[in-house]
This record gives C-alpha cells, sequence and structure tokens, in this order.
C-alpha cells in the first residue's frame, strides 16, 4: 500500500513539474535575434580587448572587426522571431501530459515491476532467530562467511559438520569434518561423520576410505553402533556374509531393543542369515536389494532420480522364497540392461547395472556392460572417468574392460 | 520497496522522456512557448527520475539485497563497501543505467544553464536528447533491466568479477562516460540545428562548452583507463589497441578535430557543413563504442549471434540515430551558406590540416577494429589486428601531424605567413633539436628514431611556450607590458597552451617507455637479486595474506641502490575466494618519472618464484600529459568568452556553462 501511495506521489510530482510551463507559459518572450546579437556583441569585444592588449593590430584587427560587425547587422536585421503564449496546442500539450504520463508509467510498471516485493537487504534476512529451514540457510552462511576469513576456526568448522550432513550436502560436511579433524584431532564422532558423508558421495559403497574413517571411529569407541554398522554393512558388500551376520548380530544385542536403527539391523540379519545356506553367488544377490539404496542410520535417502526397487517391491520380495526373489531382481537387472541399449546416454543407469552384475556375482555380465558403458561414452567424457572409477573400487580389472 | 520505487521510476522516466521527444519540437515549430517550455521542465524531472533509479539501484548494492538479480550477479557481501558503490556499474546492466544517468545529466544542465540559449535552439537541442534518452531508457528496460527480482532471495552473491575491484574501477568508467555521452550534447546541437535550418558563428559558440567538457572528461577517463590497465592487468603494457580501447579512442579524436573545426567556425564562420558533421560522427562513434563493448561482439561475434537480443536493440539504435541524422544531414547540407573564406596557409588551413589527420587516424583505427570482426562474421576466421597495424598505420599520421600543431596557434587568421612563423620557432626548434642529439649522443645503443621522438615532444612543449611568449609580446615590448598583456590573453589562450604542452609530454613518455624500458624474466629464491634500471632488487620472500575477501600471496622485496635500500615493493597473487578467480597485483615503484614494475609469475618448488621485472623510464610523464590536455580543458571552459549571457538583463547573472561539469 505504501508503495502505491509513493508512486502516485512521484507520478503526481511529476505531471505538475511537466505542467507548470503549459499553464503558464513565460510573459515576456525574448526576441530570438537579441541571442545572436548578444554572441557577436561578445566577439566585437573580445576583439577590443585584444586590440588593447595588443595581441591584435593593424589590418587583422580591421578585418576581424569588420567580419563580426557584418554578423552583427545580419543578425538584427533578421526578422524579428517571437513566440505565442499560448495557442490550442498547448491545450493539447497539457492533455498528453495528462493522460499519457501517468497511464503510459503504470502500465508500463504493471508490465514489468513486482509492486508487492520489499527490499531485502542482507542484514535484515540474516539476523532472526533460526526457526525455519532457510534460517538455518541463513545461519550456515553466517558461519561460512566467518569461516571463509577464520579457516583455521576449528570449533567452527567441527560445528558447521553435521549440519551439513542434515542438509545433504556431503562435499561440504567432507570438507568441514576434515577439518574438524586436522585442528581439533580426532574422535568417534568426528570420523563417523567424515565416514557417513564419503559414503553418501560413494554412492552407498563402503569404499576403502570410507571403511577407514569408520575403523578409526570404532577404535576410539568401539560401542559406536554407528561404525559398527556401516563396517558390517561393508563386509555384507564385501561378501563376507557369515563376518557381516556375526557383527550384525553383535550390534543388535549391544543395542536397546527400540533403537531406532533396530528394524534395519534385523533386516540385514534376517538376509544374511537366509543367504548363509546357499551358494555364495547367489548370497552377494540377496544383499543387492539393500545395500545400493540403504537407509542406513543418518545417511541420506535415495535421489529420486535412482529408480531402485519401490517400496512395495521390497515387501513383497520379503514375501517370496528365495527362487521368485531372484527372478525379480534377475528382471529388473534386465529392463535396466534393455532400457540402457535404447538410452545409453544415462551414466548413472549404466552405474546402476554393473553394480547390480557384481552384486549378483555375474562378474561377466558387469564387465561386459562396463565395456558397453565405455564404447559409447568417449576418451575425453567425464562419465567415463567415473565409470572407471567406480570399476577399480569393485575390482573390475582393465584387462576385463577390453571384453 | 526502495527497489520496486526505483523501477517505477524508471518507467516514468521514459514517458517523461517521449513528452520530451515530441512536445518542444512541436513547440518550436509552431513557436509555441507553452510546448516550447515543456523541454527544461522534462529534462530536469527525468534526471531526477532516473537519478533516484540509480540511488534505489545503489541502496540495493550497499545493502547486499540479493533479491535483486543484478545485485546478486554482481556483488557478495564480504566486498569492501567501496566495492560495493563501484559495483553498480561494474556491469552491463548498471553501467547502462551510469550512461543514462549522464545523459540526463547533460541533457539537465541544458535545461539549467541553456538561458543563452534561442527558445526554438534549446527546445530542439532537448528534444532530440530526449530521443536518445527514450532509446536507451527502452533498451534497458525491455533487454537489460537492473531491477528484476528473484524471490526467495539467495543468501549470498556471486561477487564482482575481481579484476573490476578497484579504485580504477571506481573513478574511470564515469570519467569515460561524461566524456562518451557528453558528445550527445555536440550531437543534439547538431540535428538541432539541421531542423532550424540555421547554423552560424554563434552555434558554434554556444556548442562549444560542451565540447569542451565532453573532451575534458573523455582525456582524463582514457588516461585513467590506461593506467589502471597498466597496474591491474600485470602485463605492464599502458596501452594495448585493444576494441575496447579503441572504442573511445576513436570518438576522442573525432572529438579532438570537432574542438578544433568549431573553433574555425566560431571565429570566421567557416568549415559549418564539416563542423555539423563531425558533431555527427563523434557521437556516432560513440554510439559504435557502446555498441561493440555491450553487445558482447567483442568476445566472438558467435557469441554474439547466439543471444543476440541486446546487440540487435543497440545495432538498431545505431542505425537509427547516425543514419536519421545523416538523412537529415544530406537533406539540409545545400541549403548552408558557405562560410568565410580563408587562403590555403593560414589558422583556419592549419586546422583543416589537423582535420585531415585526424580523422584519417580516426578511420585507421576504425578499419582496424572492426575489419577482424567483419571478418570474423563473413569467413569465420578468427584474426587480431594488434600494435603492428596501428605501429605502421597510426604512427606515421600522427608524426607530420605533431610537427604541425606548434604553427596552428602562430598562423594568423585568414592569411598566415608561414614564413615568420617558422622564424618565431626557430627556438623551439633549435631546443628540440639539441635534445634529440642529447639523446642519441647520451643514451648509447638508443635508436635515432627514439631521440628524433623525444625532440619531437620537446618541439611541442616549446612550441607551446613559444606560443604564449608570442602573444604576450616578448622581445618586442618591455616588460610590464608583457606582463600586461599575459594576464590578459584569454584564458582559451592558455587552456590550447596546455593542451599542446600536454601532447608533447605525453609523447615523450611514450617514446621513452618504448625506447628504453627494459624486461627481465628471472627465478628468484630468496636472498637473490636481480636488476631494474639502475635500482637492484632483492627477493624477501613469499608471504601468504588474507583480505576481506581474497587469499594472496605476497611477494616482498627490497629495493636497492648503491647497495643501500631506499624503499620496498609489494607484489602479490591475489586468488578471490568466491570466484576462485586469480587476478595479479603488479608492484610498482615510482622514482621521479620512472616506474620499477614487478609482478609475480608461478611459483616453484622450493620456494623460488617467477619474477618479471619491468624498468620503465619516464612512464608516468604518457599520463602527466593527458592530465595536462584535460587542465587545458578546463582552463578553456572558464574563458570569459563562454559566458555570454543571455539577452533579457532582468534573468540572473550569466554562469560559465563549463562550470558544473
Amino acid at each position: 500500500m505504501m508503495f502505491w501511495i509513493l508512486a502516485a506521489v512521484m507520478t503526481v510530482a511529476v505531471t505538475i513539474s511537466l505542467l507548470v510551463p503549459l499553464m503558464r507559459p513565460r510573459k515576456k518572450d525574448i526576441d530570438a535575434r537579441e541571442f545572436d546579437v548578444e554572441v557577436y556583441s561578445d566577439q566585437l569585444r573580445e576583439i577590443e580587448r585584444d586590440i588593447n592588449i595588443g595581441s591584435l593590430s593593424g589590418q587583422e584587427a580591421e578585418y576581424a572587426r569588420a567580419e563580426v560587425g557584418r554578423r552583427l547587422i545580419k543578425a538584427s536585421k533578421a526578422e524579428a522571431d517571437h513566440a505565442a503564449a499560448s495557442t490550442d496546442l498547448t491545450r493539447f500539450g497539457r492533455l498528453a501530459v495528462i493522460i499519457f504520463l501517468p497511464f503510459m508509467a503504470l502500465a508500463g510498471y504493471l508490465a514489468v515491476g513486482q509492486p508487492g516485493m520489499p527490499a531485502q537487504p542482507l542484514a535484515a534476512r540474516v539476523e532472526p532467530v533460526p526457526d525455519s529451514n532457510s534460517n538455518i540457510q541463513a545461519l550456515v552462511a553466517q558461519a561460512e562467511r566467518h569461516l571463509a576469513s577464520n579457516p583455521q576456526d576449528g570449533k567452527g568448522w567441527d560445528v558447521l559438520a553435521p549440519i551439513y550432513l542434515g542438509l545433504n550436502r556431503m562435499h561440504d560436511s567432507e570438507t568441514a569434518y576434515r577439518n574438524a579433524i586436522r585442528l581439533l584431532g580426532s574422535t568417534a564422532a568426528r570420523q563417523a561423520g567424515l565416514g557417513q558423508s564419503l559414503f553418501s558421495q560413494s554412492g552407498g559403497i563402503v569404499t576403502a576410505e570410507v571403511q577407514e574413517a569408520f575403523q578409526k571411529a570404532q577404535d576410539l569407541q568401539p560401542d559406536n553402533p554407528l561404525s559398527a554398522y556401516f563396517l558390517a554393512l561393508g563386509l555384507a558388500q564385501e561378501g563376507k556374509n557369515e563376518q557381516a551376520r556375526a557383527d550384525f548380530v553383535k550390534l543388535a544385542e549391544n543395542s536397546p531393543p527400540d533403537a531406532a536403527w533396530m528394524p534395519l539391523v534385523r533386516e540385514h540379519i534376517q538376509r544374511l542369515g537366509t543367504v548363509a545356506g546357499m551358494g555364495t553367488d547367489q548370497a552377494q544377490g540377496q544383499t543387492a536389494v539393500v545395500i545400493p539404496d540403504s537407509a542406513a542410520p543418518g545417511s541420506d535417502a535415495p535421489g529420486p532420480d535412482a529408480p531402485g526397487p519401490s517400496a512395495e517391491d521390497v515387501a513383497a520380495a520379503s514375501q517370496m522364497s528365495n527362487e521368485e526373489r531372484l527372478d525379480m531382481i534377475a528382471g529388473m537387472v534386465a529392463g535396466l540392461d534393455a532400457k540402457l541399449r535404447e538410452n545409453p546416454d544415462d551414466s548413472a543407469g549404466w552405474l546402476r547395472l554393473i553394480r547390480s552384475h557384481m552384486v549378483l556375482g555375474q562378474r561377466d555380465k558387469a564387465g561386459d556392460a562396463l565395456s558397453r558403458a565405455l564404447d559409447h561414452f568417449g576418451a575425453d567424457n567425464a562419465d567415463r572417468q567415473v565409470l572407471l572409477a567406480m570399476a577399480s573400487q569393485l575390482g573390475l580389472e582393465p584387462k576385463e574392460l577390453k571384453q | 520497496m526502495i527497489v520496486e520505487l526505483g523501477h517505477y521510476a524508471l518507467i516514468m522516466a521514459l514517458a517523461t522522456a517521449l513528452l520530451q521527444s515530441v512536445l518542444p519540437i512541436i513547440g518550436a515549430r509552431t513557436r509555441d512557448a507553452g510546448l516550447m517550455g515543456v523541454a527544461p521542465a522534462a529534462a530536469i524531472a527525468s534526471f531526477v527520475l532516473i537519478l533516484f533509479a540509480f540511488v534505489a539501484l545503489t541502496v540495493s548494492y550497499v545493502t547486499s539485497d540479493f533479491s535483486v538479480k543484478n545485485v546478486w550477479e554482481n556483488s557478495h557481501s564480504m566486498m569492501p563497501m567501496i566495492y560495493k558503490f563501484s559495483g553498480v556499474w561494474g556491469n552491463h546492466e548498471g553501467s547502462m543505467m551510469l550512461w543514462l544517468l549522464i545523459l540526463v545529466f547533460f541533457s539537465a544542465l541544458v535545461a539549467f544553464f541553456g538561458g543563452n540559449l534561442p527558445a526554438t535552439l534549446k527546445s530542439n537541442v532537448l528534444a532530440v536528447q530526449a530521443w536518445i534518452t527514450s532509446a536507451f531508457l527502452t533498451f534497458v528496460l525491455l533487454t537489460s533491466n537492473p531491477f528484476q527480482r528473484l524471490s526467495p532471495a539467495p543468501l549470498e552473491g556471486r561477487d564482482l568479477n575481481p579484476i573490476l575491484q578497484d579504485i580504477g574501477l571506481a573513478i574511470h568508467p564515469p570519467m569515460l562516460y561524461l566524456g562518451y555521452v557528453g558528445f550527445s550534447i555536440c550531437f543534439s546541437f547538431a540535428v538541432a540545428a539541421l531542423i532550424d535550418g540555421r547554423i552560424d558563428a554563434a552555434w558554434a559558440r554556444w556548442v562549444r562548452p560542451w565540447t569542451l567538457a565532453a573532451w575534458t572528461a573523455l582525456t582524463a577517463g582514457i588516461a585513467m583507463g590506461s593506467y589502471w590497465a597498466y597496474y591491474e592487468l600485470g602485463w605492464g603494457g599502458w596501452w594495448f589497441w585493444d576494441p575496447v580501447e579503441n572504442a573511445s579512442f576513436m570518438p576522442w579524436l573525432a572529438g579532438t578535430a570537432l574542438l578544433h573545426s568549431a573553433l574555425v567556425m566560431e571565429k570566421r564562420e567557416a568549415l559549418k557543413i564539416w563542423t555539423i558533421l563531425l558533431a555527427i560522427m563523434t557521437f556516432s562513434l560513440s554510439l559504435l563504442g557502446t555498441f561493440l563493448v555491450r553487445s558482447g561482439v567483442l568476445t566472438s561475434v558467435h557469441a554474439f549471434a547466439t543471444d543476440p537480443t541486446r546487440g540487435i536493440f543497440i545495432l538498431c539504435i545505431l542505425v537509427a540515430f547516425i543514419g536519421g541524422a545523416f538523412t537529415l544531414f544530406a537533406l539540409r547540407a545545400q541549403t548552408l551558406s558557405p562560410g568565410g573564406l580563408f587562403a590555403p596557409i593560414s589558422r583556419e588551413g592549419a586546422l583543416v590540416l589537423n582535420n585531415l589527420f585526424l580523422t584519417t587516424a580516426t578511420a585507421t583505427v576504425l578499419v582496424g577494429t572492426l575489419y577482424p570482426l567483419v571478418l570474423e562474421a563473413i569467413t569465420g576466421a578468427k584474426i587480431s589486428v594488434g600494435p603492428p597495424f596501428f605501429n605502421l598505420t597510426f604512427g606515421p599520421l600522427m608524426i607530420p601531424l605533431l610537427l604541425a600543431v606548434p604553427f596552428g596557434p602562430l598562423l594568423a587568421w585568414k592569411r598566415g605567413d608561414l614564413w615568420a612563423v617558422t622564424q618565431r620557432l626557430y627556438m623551439a626548434a633549435g631546443a628540440a633539436l639539441l635534445v634529440s642529439l642529447a639523446v642519441i649522443y647520451f643514451a648509447t645503443g638508443a635508436p635515432v628514431m627514439a631521440g628524433l621522438g623525444i625532440g619531437l615532444g620537446v618541439w611541442l612543449i616549446a612550441g607551446s611556450l613559444t606560443d604564449i611568449a608570442m602573444r604576450s609580446g616578448v622581445g618586442k615590448v618591455a616588460l610590464p607590458i608583457m606582463w600586461r598583456r599575459f594576464k590578459g590573453l584569454p584564458r582559451s589562450a592558455f587552456g590550447g597552451a596546455l593542451a599542446h604542452m600536454g601532447l608533447g609530454v605525453s609523447v615523450i613518455g611514450i617514446v621513452a617507455v618504448t625506447a628504453f624500458a627494459t624486461e627481465n624474466v628471472v627465478t628468484m629464491k630468496p636472498g637473490e637479486t636481480t636488476v631494474g634500471g639502475p635500482f637492484t632488487l632483492q627477493f624477501e620472500g613469499l608471504k601468504p595474506n588474507t583480505g576481506p575477501n581474497y587469499t594472496e600471496l605476497q611477494g616482498r622485496f627490497i629495493i636497492l641502490r648503491d647497495g643501500q635500500p631506499v624503499s620496498h615493493l609489494t607484489a602479490a597473487k591475489r586468488v578471490f575466494t568466491a570466484r576462485q578467480m586469480p587476478t595479479t597485483e603488479a608492484g610498482i615503484y615510482t622514482n621521479g618519472a620512472n616506474q620499477l614494475y614487478v609482478a609475480l609469475g608461478d611459483e616453484l618448488p622450493g620456494g623460488g618464484v617467477v619474477v618479471r621485472v619491468w624498468w620503465k623510464p619516464w612512464v608516468t610523464f604518457i599520463w602527466f600529459g593527458a592530465i595536462f590536455m584535460s587542465l587545458g580543458g578546463i582552463v578553456s571552459l572558464f574563458d570569459r568568452r563562454l559566458r555570454i549571457g543571455a539577452p533579457a538583463k532582468s534573468r540572473a547573472p550569466a554562469v560559465a556553462v563549463g562550470q558544473e561539469t
């Protein structure tokens, strides 16, 4: 509302300022000739000055004086040129100003402006209490500014790191945890946090780096359930099912039965228990359903663009017999494979396909998929680097790549 | 709210400018005092409105209001306050706002100080100014609106391009634009005169202060830009014949020609048609410069082709104004009566010579600037026309012009005596010759051309002094009379002499630095020394340092002369955190007119670093000369002749038009 009042004041002020000359044209109009006369008289005076100080003399002075004199006579002999004070056109002018000015300004502004939008200076946005997500963002921004100028403030990094983790900014949280560890030393919480950041960045694979971080956390605090969980998960992904199951069981025993992570842990125990009796090839396949996108404690949820098995699929799978379950998984993998033949640009899809083959124990098929993917992505493609990095993580050898 | 009010004011300014474009012209045609009276009122109103919009944008920058897209794109909350200010015009949208602000500022000045102009001329001039204002306001509102909003507002801005985070940016563009845009007034006067059909000596007198003001500002702006590039880019060069530089240099060359030809028109009513043409050409070159810089066509013709909205728009403005003005010129040129006659050897003749050389030089620069663009557009080949082209074409054009400069002011109007003038200049010629020989003799191994070049500079300076001395009657009259004459000389005489002297000073600087500069690229470890001119530079070591929004690695040096430390010097490599962009901060030690210029290169393992050391003798003369030229312009602006009052004595006492600029 205030905006419109001020805009109206502005409009009225400008309109009036343009109307004033149209309402009261200057009464005494000056003859246009007189302006010329003024200039030429001044030129004459200048010549006189030059003659007086002696810088102009003789014939040159005479010529100059005569020439300007001629101009002066010509100017004063010209026809009188007076302007009329007011004509019909003046009335037209008034009308034009009154109608055109406000209309054009308003129409123009409504077309491009955003009248309701307040100014939002940074100072006004950063200060308020953190009671919403946007204010957390503001606090983070404030902390970032502080850390940019005081990069040695370990406490600042330590505070910021878990917030990044919560905000799903995994790369930033990794940096923050590393800085906190560098400046304040290693603790179980910091190592576990670092491990989580790395785990999420590796796409749900317990890489050597992840394992190292959690191992350090467990060394510092052996009863930390978070590190126990991820280390066990790592074992399962390596195919060491017996050991993994034992570790999960130990974790379950050490945890209160109503702990938040218990359902997940029980699920792992159940799966590993079921597969323990089967051949190792199939056993690895069983863990596949859970691992790649597993909702481990504190880790991020699967991205919306990763079409893994839906909750219903997983629920259905748990009701199936082993054979049916393997069929379902094989069907899903085959579907993905077909999809990638049609649309080979989907690098995330390739990653999923290769990983699925690996956990199903189909090493040759994984190698096959990898070489198809590598064929598709050219030598200097960034996706190719990602694929190669994952291949080395999964232990696919270069010679297998060439198949 | 202030943001939206600023936006509203900008649109209001367009409405006002449109009325100002139409009503005063009708008024001038029909001699309607009321409609003509709208012109000054509207000019002042649009100035106030655009000033308000500009202030609103500045407030957004200062308070880091990232809900304004333009602020988000070009600012950062951590930026020092001065760069938050200068950041306003450190980007496309903001610089167009500054362009507009200065344009309406000049209109308002004409409205305010134009009491000595006939009402019809004043109305027409302001109407033509309003055409330009309307065109550029439309351009800003449609393609480059600085008031676009973002919701929700981002938390942090993207930072200003680090190269632009410098005090040079705070001053250089406003000065440059004062010159660039100032020539719009000359253009408007020319078009107004063509519309009116009346062009005489009085017109030249009226337009003179505006030309002078614009020329003075442009001279200072170009010099500042040159110094800024010199110390900020870290390449040690002061002029690169870069298209952006040429874009400002062309209006300067044409404007200089205009300044001189308007003199002839004012004194002798000759060269009328030519002067009008130059006035149109000068501003056309300003517009062309704006197009080249603002359309992105310079980065790449193809980049321009992919997003041509802005470029096409400015191109349309360019074509409409230049084409329109030249059409009007073609229609009216025959009806203009020819002016006074003069012999080839005369002040007029000398000024014609000046104009011939300056316009040819302008054409040369224009070809060198546009040719690569045209070639790329047609064949796709990317070539760059660099210093070799300009040195071969522009240089030879300048030498005869510079040789002729001292003759001009000494020649009489109408019919001069070249032999008499040459006799009067024998002292200046002698001084120039002596200095040339001295340079060739003392600077062992110096090219002969360098000696002659410095002699040319001395010739210009001595010639200017001779001019003042002759006018005062040195050697002819007694000392008291001489003093009286000297005091009585018009300021414009001093201004002209000062400007020509400045030219000489610049020439000396340019020649000296071209011929005698030394460059030394070495790898240095702490404690090692290298030589720069008469000084020895000792490297102390590298030290990290943190600024408000950057981190830097400082290289510290001690400057020794004959083994004794005389000063310190710090060169640095900065990384601006927000954009992760590195810049080089040159370390400069000024000793008299000479400079020791140090730039850091790559760091080497083991604490070593690549260091480039330039010794630049007399380099500051280049910019001092430009300052002299600008001072000459200012002194001329205060000439009594420019203070012609309005005819009616009842009005307030007349004021020098230039005082405010």
